[in-house]
């Protein structure tokens, strides 16, 4: 799946922000510096709107939003 | 307050820090460390001695005592029946609880259930905590060490609506034990060995804090959120119907979360922090912010507080109160 415009754009500007290159599909969201802890809570509010799936407390953990792959499965998976 | 202060700069080498990391990663410059020997009930006492001259009451005038502390003076008995003796309060119920840095908002919970039911007419809350006495100052824990400091504060609940004086609307608890290992401090304890010995052997972190700070930055952020908008909701209030917010200053990059999380306005000074000057120190901090608020005056009648919380365990939850006409 694709992800919508507005998690792209929301990882690319915390990117531009943050001083680092934009992330590619593979790369580490948390290792490359695109975001850490408190950010997670904010992308995953954008998520939540942007795909309009619920993310419960139990899935909020850094290993479900490690990669854009990883995020994207996530979404597949609250959508399915 | 303990009078030692410790800033960042004479603790972060031992820690493997620099100062200014300490401060951006928390909002804390300094935090008062209790001199070698002091017990937790002596601090509390201290507290209570302040909050029953400012609320002009005298010790007999306690039915109830809660205690609310992660660093007792000891194992057992509770700290409580301490704090009754040294203050010379009357042979009444004295309780301690251990709601970690959500005990202010559990022992208000209580103290008002004890003074609506009638089985109480003035509650004496203590909550402190020394918590100098249980660190690691080693790189190791460096990140949770640098967080903590000891302290005391305390309230009165009663049913008297007294000039100056808060009202409990509402309040809003919740636990979740899945996050039990995740902040905390295992031993002594039957789960992980309550032997002395067991300090010195593999397991001797288990005698330290212990933090995933990951997951209690994330699961704090979303369940305090939460937590105040339950509370609000069922008031049928909006956060901009809020005028302060007096949290348990767990870390100054929380504060600002929650705050961004409830649309809560920050520019006015409407979050209460007294991080920098005092660290995180849990069961005490919310009580300290709140003296802090009081004694500045800016309280005006009608004011609406909201009082959030995130401990160990994981229990959180919001308080509602109002400021009495």
């Amino acid at each position: 799946m694709v992800l919508p415009q507005g998690v792209t754009d929301y990882l690319n500007e915390n990117a531009q922000n943050n001083g680092v290159e934009q992330p590619k599909p593979g790369d580490d969201l948390f290792k490359s510096g695109v975001l850490d802890s408190f950010a997670l809570v904010d992308f995953i509010g954008v998520l939540e709107t942007e795909t309009g799936i619920k993310v419960p407390d139990s899935d909020v953990k850094a290993a479900n939003f490690q990669t854009l792959e990883a995020v994207e499965r996530y979404v597949e998976s609250r959508k399915g | 307050m303990p009078e030692t202060s410790v800033s960042n700069e004479e603790i972060a080498e031992r820690l493997g820090l620099e100062p200014e990391q300490i401060f951006k990663s928390s909002g804390i410059r300094r935090r008062r460390w209790a001199e070698k020997g002091t017990t937790t009930s002596f601090l509390a006492t201290e507290a209570l001695r302040l909050a029953l001259e400012d609320a002009k009451l005298k010790a007999e005038d306690v039915d109830y005592l809660l205690f609310g502390t992660m660093t007792p003076d000891r194992f057992i008995p509770g700290s409580a029946p301490s704090v009754q003796k040294s203050l010379g309060l009357r042979e009444i119920p004295c309780l301690d609880i251990r709601a970690a840095c959500s005990n202010a908002l559990y022992a208000l919970q209580l103290a008002s259930a004890l003074t609506t039911s009638g089985a109480a007419h003035r509650v004496a809350i203590c909550l402190a905590e020394i918590q100098s006495a249980y660190l690691n100052l080693s790189p190791e824990a460096g990140t949770t060490s640098m967080l903590f400091g000891d302290g005391a504060s305390a309230l009165i609940v009663s049913n008297e609506k007294t000039e100056g004086a808060l009202e409990i609307i509402d309040i809003h608890l919740a636990t979740d034990g899945t996050y039990v290992d995740d902040l905390g401090l295992r031993c002594p304890g039957t789960e992980f060995g309550a032997s002395h010995t067991h300090s010195t052997g593999e397991n001797a972190s288990d005698y330290f804090p212990r933090m995933v700070g990951q997951s209690v930055i994330l699961q704090a952020s979303r369940k305090i959120v939460a937590s105040c908008q339950a509370v609000l909701q069922r008031n049928n209030l909006a956060a901009s119907d809020v005028r302060w917010m007096v949290p348990h200053q767990a870390n100054a990059n929380l504060l600002a979360q929650v705050a961004r999380g409830l649309k809560f306005p920050t520019d006015q000074g409407g979050v209460i922090s007294v991080l920098e000057d005092y660290g995180n120190t849990s069961s005490a901090s919310m009580g300290i912010a709140l003296d802090t608020l009081r004694r500045s005056g800016r309280i005006q009648s009608r004011d609406r507080l909201l009082l959030p919380a995130f401990g160990a365990g994981f229990t959180w939850g919001a308080g509602l109160c109002v400021a009495v006409d």
